[in-house]
This record gives structure tokens, sequence and C-alpha cells, in this order.
């Protein structure tokens, strides 16, 4: 029961820079991203399937969950 | 000269005297282009203690090296002047395609200077330039102006132009462009005004050198390439910078209620992909961009038609008045866009205005009779207006609201959100020690684009008062204003996260000159230190109380929100602006010291 979290670059540092990372399915973006010692707050953008989706999305089997958070600023 | 359109035009209002030089070899070795040539001019030719809006003052128009070229984005253009709302440094970057076409006219900077006795327009079409007759567009709105110089001339003209704001001479009017795009901060459009120049309409048909073609190239399509390819290009583009509205709203950071908290109950109103899906018609892009930011929208309700709004002006003309609709927040839009006057500044005069309302500092007889409530859609389509033709109440918040709280008192310069008499930008900051940092050394006054740290304040903690927070906004001062020097846009590198190392190979085959972002941050340094000494020339007694906040963020915790009882001590203030000042070696009141000047090459700038 896995998913993928695909963060922006910026984030990859968490993630010994990588793409992306395998996680386990049935938690929360939020709760999967303190996992990953990814701050939620850091984040803006959660999209899965190309839908805009809450921090508290329950991630599901299969998802690819891409993570943006605006590191550069605006 | 390689990336360069070769020459300097000047432009003396007062005289129709008009004429081009060569663009100096060694200003371009040394300023680079853009912000560079602009800040290098001011100094050099505004003498010092001149009227904003007298002859003295002069605007200068500078393109960079990338500008009109196949880079991502190239199409930014730099507006430099003495700034009539702050009497200090007003650098304001402009999108579009302006910039591209100075280059095709073979111009790299635009220097205007003297005062015309009517009001005319400025017509460069390759090697004809002359000064026209504007009687027939004075008074009009940017929209209609644009469109008839447009159907004049013909769509590949290129118009920048003010509205009645400017011409009614508000200290913060805008230039505006391309039916949108605006140089908004810091009365630039304020300086065109006094000199009574509507518009500029320009158009080239030349090519610009560059020193290895097949080099240029492939460094173009290596930078085109990392945008098609970044991951949220797609959310990107589909948002643009509303991405971060509902960010800021869940850290905080979205101004509520002239900037009394952080967090908006009704923000969700206002959020990108709400935005996207009740007024968004279409995706508006500027010169070379992969990744157009600008939102093309339509407000059924109030027939109106804008690009935007964009994030800064739903946070300063929506949550900042407490208005959560975005159909009004987009009209109020086209208001400031159609009256030439800028959105941020514009937002903020009348959230204090609508404070002093609610505190009884103002009651309808100093309203004009408006019930100038928060969240009063109708008043602030109505005070929009006042201010950029100076009627009633207007008048006074026409002044900026530094000059204002000033005349007024009663406590209102307590929350009066302004640096250095500009008005702040949309990121509230009482528990973001970064990013208040960031707005107040900012070089122009309270504006975000130069050092956008709050992200960092979340990073490493955000009521830290630390080193790293300090050294990470002088990095961020030195080198993202380096793409208002080269030309170009930040936000490829700042949302796509495009390597910015992709820029070098770039830069150097359309020079030849070979420039690491090393190279350029030391340049961008250089800059930094020039506008400082810029605002020490211009405002005698200038020193450290200039770089303090509004008091709101050290005295004023938010009653709800994010950031609910948060603040910054007012001696972490302190603190914060020791660490900068000793780190950029500066006095401990603020300016560069003798051996700083000397290490930046700028003892000939010493008055």
């Amino acid at each position: 029961m896995t998913a993928i979290i695909r963060p922006t670059s910026a984030l990859r540092v968490y993630i010994d820079g990588k793409d992306e990372v395998i996680v386990e399915s049935g938690k929360t973006v939020r709760e999967t991203l303190v996992t990953l010692k990814i701050k939620p707050e850091l984040i803006a953008l959660v999209v899965v399937a190309g839908e805009i989706k809450p921090k508290d999305y329950i991630i599901q089997e299969g998802d690819i969950v891409k993570v943006l958070a605006v590191i550069g600023g605006g | 000269m390689n990336g360069y359109g070769g020459s300097i035009l000047r432009v003396d209002l007062a005289t129709g005297n008009i004429y081009k030089k060569p663009t100096p070899v060694k200003l371009a070795q040394d300023f680079i282009g853009g912000r560079g040539f602009g800040a290098y001019y001011l100094f050099k030719e505004v003498p010092q203690g001149a009227d904003p809006l007298g002859p003295e003052n002069k605007l200068f128009i500078s393109s960079g090296p990338l500008s009109g070229l196949m880079i991502p984005g190239a199409g930014k253009c730099d507006f430099t002047t003495k700034s009539p709302l702050t009497g200090g440094y007003a650098s304001a970057s402009m999108g579009g395609h302006f910039t591209a076409e100075m280059k095709y006219a073979g111009i790299d900077s635009i220097i205007l200077e003297g005062i015309s006795s009517k009001p005319v327009y400025l017509l460069i079409d390759n090697e004809t330039i002359e000064l026209r007759d504007a009687s027939n567009y004075w008074g009009k709105g940017t929209i209609a102006v644009e469109k008839e110089l447009k159907e004049k001339f013909g769509e590949e003209y290129q118009v920048a132009l003010i509205g009645p704001g400017g011409e009614n001479l508000v200290p913060y009017a805008c230039i505006n462009h391309d039916f949108g795009r605006q140089a908004g901060r810091g009365g630039v459009g304020t300086v065109m005004g006094a000199k009574k120049l509507k518009a500029i309409v320009i158009h080239g048909t030349r090519s610009i050198p560059v020193a290895d073609v097949k080099a240029y190239r492939t460094a173009g399509r290596a930078l085109y390439k990392a945008c098609k390819e970044a991951d949220f290009l797609s959310e990107w583009t589909r948002y643009g910078t509303t991405v971060v509205t509902s960010w800021c709203d869940e850290v905080g950071a979205l101004p509520t209620r002239n900037f009394s908290a952080g967090s908006y109950e009704d923000g969700k109103n206002l959020y990108g992909p709400v935005m996207r899906e009740k007024i968004v018609i279409t995706d508006k892009g500027c010169f070379g961009c992969p990744s157009p930011c600008g939102k093309y929208s339509r407000s059924k309700k109030y027939g109106s038609y804008v690009e935007g709004p964009e994030y800064e002006t739903i946070g300063l003309m929506g949550s900042n008045l407490g208005i959560s609709d975005i159909e009004a927040v987009a009209h109020a839009n086209l208001l400031a866009d159609d009256l030439g006057i800028d959105s941020i500044s514009t937002g903020n005069a009348i959230g204090w205005a609508m404070e002093c309302y609610e505190k009884g500092i103002f009651n309808k007889s100093d309203t004009d009779g408006l019930d100038l409530k928060f969240g009063n859609i109708e008043a602030t389509f109505e005070m929009i207006s006042k201010i950029a033709r100076k009627e009633g109440l207007g008048v006074l918040l026409a002044e900026g609201v530094k000059k204002a709280s000033k005349k007024v008192g009663k406590g209102s310069e307590k929350f009066a959100i302004h640096v250095k008499g500009m008005e702040q930008s949309a990121y509230a900051t009482h528990n973001a020690t970064a990013m208040l940092l960031a707005y107040m050394t900012c070089d122009v006054g309270a504006h975000h684009n130069r050092s956008w740290a709050i992200t960092y304040d979340l990073q490493v903690g955000r009521d830290l008062v630390v080193p790293e927070k300090v050294a990470r906004v002088i990095w961020l001062q030195n080198f993202r204003p380096m793409f208002d020097v080269l030309g170009g846009c930040r936000l490829q590198w700042v949302e796509l996260g495009i390597d910015r190392d992709l820029y070098v190979p770039a830069l150097e085959a359309i020079t030849g000159i070979h420039r690491t972002w090393d190279d350029l941050e030391k340049v961008g340094e250089r800059i930094w230190n020039l506008t400082r000494l810029f605002w020490a020339r211009e405002n005698p007694g200038f020193d450290r109380q200039w770089d303090l906040p509004a008091p709101r963020f050290y005295e004023d915790a938010p009653r709800s929100g994010a950031t609910k009882g948060q603040i910054t001590k007012f001696e972490d203030v302190n603190t914060l602006l020791d660490m900068y000042y000793e780190q950029r070696g500066w006095t401990n009141n603020g300016l560069p010291s003798p051996e700083k000047l000397k290490l930046m090459n700028l003892t000939e700038f010493l008055v």
C-alpha cells in the first residue's frame, strides 16, 4: 500500500536529493510530510492527478502526490 | 557592443531637444544594464536636493543585455527616478514587450529630462523620434488611450503611458503597458506626469548583436527546456502568483484589515483556484515567457475585463480592505490600472483610512459621506477614483500613509504601514523576522521583490533573530535584483526552480563577457550600496530611524488567525538592524563606511 511523494526541486534536500520518495498510503499529506521532516507550513500547493488537495487529504494507494513549496518567493 | 541596443536616448521635454549617444562601454562593464544603469544615472545626473516633480529630476528607462532576446522572460524594463513618494531612490520593474522594442530601436536607456509646457507623447520609430501633441489623450484612462495609440500606429508598436493619477501628480502613480502591466511603485508615473509626458510609443526593427550566435541558441534552448520540464509548470501557469494566496492565509502573512492580522476569515473566497474558476478567461505572458503568470479576467457582476488581479492586489485590495469578493477585487484592480495608480499603495491608503473611520478618528464629514467601513466595496471603488483625481478625502490619501498619518495624528501613525514612506506590499510580518528585515532595509521602501525571505522564516524558525537570517536577506538583496539589471524575469527561477547557473552561458554568449553569479552578486552589492548613498545624500539626517518598520509589527499583535498574539519585540528589531549593518559593512547608523565604499569602488560617488 504505497504512494509517491514528488516535491518541488527546492524540497529535494529533505529526501536526499531524489526526485521522489515512496511512502505509505493511508496517512494524510500533512502527516507524511512530518514523517519526511518537511514542515507542512512550507507547502503552498498539493496536487494529485491534476487536482488541488488539502494537506489533510488521505493519500490513496498509487497516488502521485506533488507538493510545491514557494522557496524563491514572489 | 554585443547584447546592447548601442545608444542612450536623451529627450529634453522643455526644449524638445532629442539626441542619441553611444552607450558607454565602461557603464556596461560596471553596471551591466537595467537597474544598474538607472542607479548610476540617477546618482550622477539628478542634482542633490532636486524636487522630484521639478525639471531637474529625470526618469531613466533602461533595458538589459538579456532584453529582447530569446531567453525566458527577457521582457523586463527598469524605471528609475527620485521618488516623489519617499524622497529617495525609486526603481520599478515592468514586464511586457516594451523593453524588447527599445532594443530593436537600438536604445539601451531613455533619459527623460525637463518639463514640457503642454501634454505630449514621445514617438520612437527606429530613427524617427519626435514629441507629439497629446492634448487629446490628457485626462483619459490608460486602457482607452493605449487602445487608441495601438489603433493609430499598429499592434506591433508598444506603449507605456500614465493615467489621470500621474497627470494629477498622485505620488504613487504608476506607468502602464500592454493593458495590464505596470511599473508600479515609488511614483515613476508621477514623474512622467510632472513632465507632462502622457505616453511613449515605440517600435524598432533592428537586430541585436550577439557575441556567439551558436552558443546563444544552445544556452537559450537549455533555459527553455528547463522551464518546459519543470515539475510545476502547469500549476504555476494555471494560477500565477495567486498560488500563494491560500498559503499566506494559512501562515498568517495575508494582510487583513490594514495588516491588523495575517489571516482572513473569508480568505477562501480569494484563493487562486476560486479566482481561476470564477473569473479567469485566459493566461497572458510577457515577451519570451514560457510560464505566463498573467491572468486575464472578466467580472460579469461589474462588467469589467482586467489583467489580474495578481497576489499583491488580492492582498491589498481584498483581505486588507475586508473584501472577500474576487470580482470586486478584479474591478478595483481595473479602476486602479485605468486611473494609473499603484494598487499596493492605494490598497494601503484605503485600509489606513478604513481603520481611522472604524476607530472614530474619521467620521462621515471626513469621508465625503462614505461609510468607510472595512468590507464596503462601493466605498472602495469611490476612494480609488477620489485618490486618482485628488477629490475630497482622496487629497489626503493621495499623499501616502506616512504623510497622511502625520497630518491626522491621533495615533494613526501607529497603523500607517510603510517603511521610508513607501506602503508595505502584501506580506504581514508580525512574526517573520527575516521578511520584516527585508522590508525594513529594501532600497525603495517596504517592497518585497528584492528579498522575499518569508519561507526562510518558516524553515528556520520565524521568531529567531540570528546572523544566518540576516545573511540570507542580504544575499537575496544582492542576487534577486540582478534580474532587473539583466532585463530578465526572476519568476522562472522563483517559481519553476530552474538552475540559475543556466543563465551564465547565455549571458556570456550574448555579451561575450564571462560572468559567474558570484561576479553578478558583486555588481548587485555595488548597486545596493550606491542606492543607499543616494538616500543619505537626498535626506539630511538619514539614519537607522528610517529603517524602522510600522509599529504595528512590534506593538500590536493580531487578535486572530495563524499569528494570533505573536509579535516581534522592538529590541529584536534593533538587533536585526545591528546585525544587518555589521554584515553590510555599514556604520551603526546605517551608512556605508568609507572602507566599504572603497571596497565597492564607489568613492567617486561621495559628495
